[in-house]
């Protein structure tokens, strides 16, 4: 743990997008990310949490597996309902930051929140 | 620690102070379903010091804790004649009118090119100062408890003060605290303006820990879920409220194992809780037995 | 001119939508004159109850009577599990337990009606199929109409309750003073039960009409029918049944007009300032009945 004790590189600001299908399980979904720019060495942890009741419906923390491609990383949910939830993606390793996506997930895959 | 533990404990200390909040009015004899308002203040006001203008975070927590105290003191002041449910209700409009305060508030400034500020009901992103300082989620996490513990010391040197027996005096019997030549109205509106800046505080650092916040984080949920922390884990003691809340996120976290049922295992365990002990696990009676056996 | 059919619109829809928050006050306030406390399970065995019956419509596509049953049932069901499990072990003092304990159960039932149907939104059979009815240059949906009756009904119905039998007057008496009642021998855990059951019929009758009438059901039923069933309760006085009414149209009529010149974040706005502003000020009418 010690070892990530990376410094962050300051001032360079990361955004990320996220697509999800859902698997016809209730109600897990295949996810994939997205960070612009596409930094390598960073480790992604996927959270979420239902805004109007954090407390009552978050997920365990899941740690997302690197894509093909450099900045691309899979991730799968095992959400408690469809609905609206805020995604918290925190970065660490090469970049230190905690990235919070809103989007709505229904039984066709999720939408971004608008 | 794992990150995931991290972020329990932080939340855990986070909810600590609006729960001491709660806690701290319940000691002088009032219900509030409105502290979740406080935390928002504070939240938003410290979000808004370091974000938009600047400040360090020590600053931003101290203009938090004062608009806290103000804001509390802007609701306590018509209410001070008000017990029981009716303050209750006072309480709760006070708080869903500044929930929705925040949701018309739209304030944003450029920063490195980018809009930052709170954006109405798509919240409030990139509160980013411990990011941008390299903080560390267990150097946050010990700045938490740290100043956590510093309020449970200043919470344990008043209940054995003059000020925490008249605060008690206050919550059992107004008008002997009156008779005593004590201005009960200002004092009240001082506990008001008190529990005000430590929800505040909470607020403040919640922000931080997150980076975005909306104002649905600071709707009704938050604050019966205050009120009842502070419920469950017992008026005898500061430590009760921080109890109740390691009861909450602590059995929630543990007991994934339940998954689907927690909710339904949790509520139930806390109406039979209260029904057997009204006045939470650390009530007045198993502090003193406590105390007894440990002097 | 356009003006004034706006103000005659928005009332007749306010009035619609008070009925509703009637018959949610007039079941909170059942509960707070006999028990002198809040219950803050009451939306949430409301929306047990809603959930119920488009549970049942969606396995058996059971008829609106039908439906109407269950939901009212499902609703008493839930309403006496939160009456044993909160109200009757607290019954001197530990009046905020009693409130918090009926949070954690509000949890529960929520809980329990989102596992059984986690879907966001549920489709409800319609009440009336047709269109709204037009009065002239006006419109009254036929479901505002059948609320607004209902809400008469209900009225009707207690009136004659409590003042006709004899069940009504040890209500009654248990109001006015439960000590004195039950030393005048009156069995006051009984009519603490049958009330709450009462309580919990009407609020049923409320569940399965909103459903009916917006045709779905979401989770956000339960927090809705408790938060403005305490709002309208509060406005027209606390413990007050006449004045559960009144709440409840005037907060009605406040919304629809509100909502209409300043739109829906303003209109809730609008109600909170009020029920702040009466608490500050309090009038004559509002201090009905000592509140624990």
């Amino acid at each position: 743990m010690l070892s990530l004790l990376a410094f962050p590189a300051t001032g360079q600001r990361v955004s990320a997008e996220m697509n999800c299908t859902f698997t016809g399980t209730d109600f897990v979904y295949d996810c994939v990310i997205r960070l612009t720019p596409a930094t390598p060495g960073v480790q992604i942890s996927v959270g979420a949490d239902m805004p109007s009741m954090p407390m009552a419906h978050n997920i365990r923390p899941v740690k997302a597996k690197p894509g093909k491609r450099p900045g691309e990383y899979h991730a799968t949910l095992d959400l408690d309902m469809t609905g609206e939830w805020a995604v918290k993606l925190r970065l660490s390793g090469a970049l230190r930051d905690l990235l919070v996506l809103h989007y709505e997930f229904t039984e066709s895959g999720t939408a971004p929140r608008k | 620690m794992d990150e995931y533990a991290l972020g329990v404990l932080t939340n855990i200390g986070l909810f600590s102070f609006v729960a001491l909040s709660a806690y701290l009015l319940l000691l002088a004899g009032e219900l509030s379903f409105g502290q979740q308002a406080f935390f928002g203040v504070g939240a938003y006001g410290a979000g808004i010091a370091t974000a938009m203008l600047g400040l360090s975070l020590p600053l931003a927590i101290l203009i938090a804790m004062l608009l806290g105290a103000l804001a509390a003191a802007l609701v306590g002041l018509p209410t001070l004649r008000l017990r029981g449910l009716y303050f209750a209700m006072a309480t709760l409009a006070a708080a869903e009118m500044f929930r929705i305060l925040f949701e018309l508030l739209h304030w944003q400034v450029l920063v490195e090119g980018e809009p930052v500020g709170p954006d109405g009901t798509q919240g409030f992103r990139g509160i980013r100062w411990i990011f941008e300082r390299g903080v560390e989620a267990e150097g946050f996490l010990a700045m938490v408890w740290t100043l956590l513990a510093a309020v449970l010391l200043l919470f344990f040197l008043v209940e054995r003060s003059k000020l925490g027996a008249t605060i008690r005096a206050l919550g059992e019997d107004p008008a002997l605290v009156g008779a005593l030549g004590i201005d009960v109205d200002r004092f009240k509106l001082g506990i008001a303006a008190a529990a005000g800046a430590l929800a505040a505080l909470g607020g403040a650092l919640f922000a931080h820990h997150n980076t975005y916040i909306e104002p649905r984080n600071f709707d009704i949920m938050l604050g019966v879920h205050s009120l009842a922390y502070a419920l469950i884990g017992g008026l005898g003691t500061a430590l009760g409220p921080l109890l109740g809340v390691v009861f909450d996120l602590g059995f929630l976290e543990a007991s994934r194992v339940l998954q689907e049922y927690r909710m339904i295992v949790f509520g139930g365990l806390v109406a039979l809780l209260l029904a057997w002990r009204p006045r939470g696990m650390l009530d007045e009676r198993v502090v003193h037995w406590l105390k007894a056996r440990f002097s | 001119m356009a003006l004034l059919a706006d103000l005659v619109q928005n009332t007749l829809d306010g009035i619609a939508l008070g009925s509703t928050y009637a018959l949610l006050a007039l079941g909170f306030t059942l509960i707070f004159g006999v028990l002198r406390r809040a219950n803050l399970a009451y939306g949430p065995a409301i929306m047990f109850g809603a959930y119920a019956a488009t549970w049942a419509s969606l396995n058996f596509q059971a008829g609106l009577l039908v439906l109407a049953v269950v939901a009212v049932s499902a609703t008493v069901f839930a309403g006496a599990y939160v009456e044993r499990l909160c109200f009757a072990p607290h019954r001197k003092g530990a009046a905020a337990a009693a409130m918090v304990a009926s949070f954690a159960l509000w949890m529960q039932l929520e809980e329990l009606a989102m596992l059984a149907m986690p879907r966001h939104l549920y489709p409800f059979p319609a009440l009336y199929e047709g269109g709204p009815l037009s009065l002239g240059p006006f419109s009254l949906r036929v479901e505002a109409l059948a609320m607004l009756l209902a809400a008469i009904a209900v009225c009707l119905f207690l009136w004659k309750l409590l003042y006709a039998t004899r069940f009504g007057i040890a209500v009654r008496a248990v109001i006015d003073d439960p000590r004195a009642a039950g030393l005048a021998g009156i069995d006051v855990p009984r009519i603490f039960m049958l009330v709450f059951a009462l309580a919990s019929a009407i609020g049923g009758i409320a569940g399965f009409l909103v459903a009916a009438s917006q045709e779905q059901v979401t989770p956000m039923l339960g927090m809705w029918s408790t938060l403005k069933g305490m709002l309208a309760m509060m406005l027209g006085g606390l413990g007050s049944l006449p004045g559960a009414v009144l709440g409840g149209l005037a907060l009605g009529l406040l919304e629809a007009h509100a909502h209409w010149f300043l739109g829906p974040q303003l209109r809730d706005f609008a109600a909170y300032l009020l029920l702040f502003a009466l608490l500050a000020l309090r009038p004559p009418w509002m201090n009905t009945r000592s509140a624990s």
